[in-house]
């Protein structure tokens, strides 16, 4: 696998999509030799991580709750 | 006999929603970005779907339905149209999101861990035009494969991925630029300016 490619897959990998085994074994092959594409996929990690931990980070307000009850009652 | 169907049904409907409420409460803000919208449409969303429960498989992804409901009920009836011009001019600037961030001689942890906050992460996110947004929550905040996402926005997969990756182009280009602003914020308050 070359570097463009490489950066083609990367997403499908992050997202663990549509990759068969052997691209994903050839991607991590190349990822372990090139450099520059393990950075890039570092940073990439790194940012959907963050992307994702902060977007999850929300509690249910207690109004909300009460409310759901309600109208669980009610049903 | 009635009374006891209708009472396990209601269960079966309360121990599926219940482990998903957090998921569809922070959606339903980062769509509507508002607390008491967020809480409506959550609040419609349930009934909508404990009305349409009949119809539900047992054993199929409950998750992805209700989060259609949700979605759909979001589409139908909160995304007004003052959201919809404000987003017009965004939606030009995807035109031109050709955003490459250098990758050498950095670590993400210099790049951003320092300086973005979690209101800038959300404040990005909320940011984005709605096409983006929704598919964006769906498959990176909530973990969504994009088959479910494109069932759940009733997409082709195709136009999951070419907005997923619009979407992850514009988040990445506003956190960039939120970084270097924190970073120029926070060394002007080191030096007393």
């Amino acid at each position: 696998m070359d570097c463009k490619e490489a950066v083609e897959k990367l997403y499908l990998y992050l997202d663990g999509e549509m990759l068969t085994e052997e691209e994903r074994r050839s991607l991590e092959e190349h990822l372990g030799l090139c450099r520059a594409c393990c950075q890039r996929y570092e940073f990439e990690k790194f940012l959907w991580d963050l992307v994702r931990q902060n977007g999850q980070r929300e509690s249910v307000p207690q109004t909300l709750i009460m409310r759901i009850e309600n109208v669980l009652a009610h049903f | 006999m009635m009374s006891s169907i209708k009472e396990d049904q209601k269960k079966a409907f309360q121990d599926l929603l219940m482990p998903q409420l957090g998921a569809l409460y922070r959606t339903a803000l980062r769509m509507t970005r508002r607390r008491e919208d967020a809480e409506d449409l959550v609040q419609e969303t349930i009934m909508k779907a404990y009305a349409a429960f009949d119809r539900f498989e047992p054993g199929t992804n409950f998750r992805a339905w209700i989060f259609k409901i949700l979605t759909n009920t979001f589409i139908n009836d909160y995304y007004r149209v003052r959201d919809r011009e404000k987003h017009s001019s965004l939606e030009e600037m995807v035109e031109d999101v050709n955003f490459q961030p250098q990758f050498e001689g950095f670590t993400p942890e210099e790049m951003l861990l320092n300086t973005l906050t979690r209101e800038d992460v959300l404040r990005a996110i909320e940011s984005l035009p709605l096409e983006f947004r929704s598919v964006v929550i769906l498959t990176l905040v909530e973990g969504f494969s994009y088959k479910e996402t494109a069932e759940i926005l009733d997409i082709p997969i195709g136009t999951v991925m070419s907005r997923l990756h619009r979407g992850r182009k514009i988040l990445q280009k506003l956190l960039w630029e939120y970084s270097h602003k924190n970073k120029s914020t926070r060394s002007k308050v080191e030096n007393g300016l």
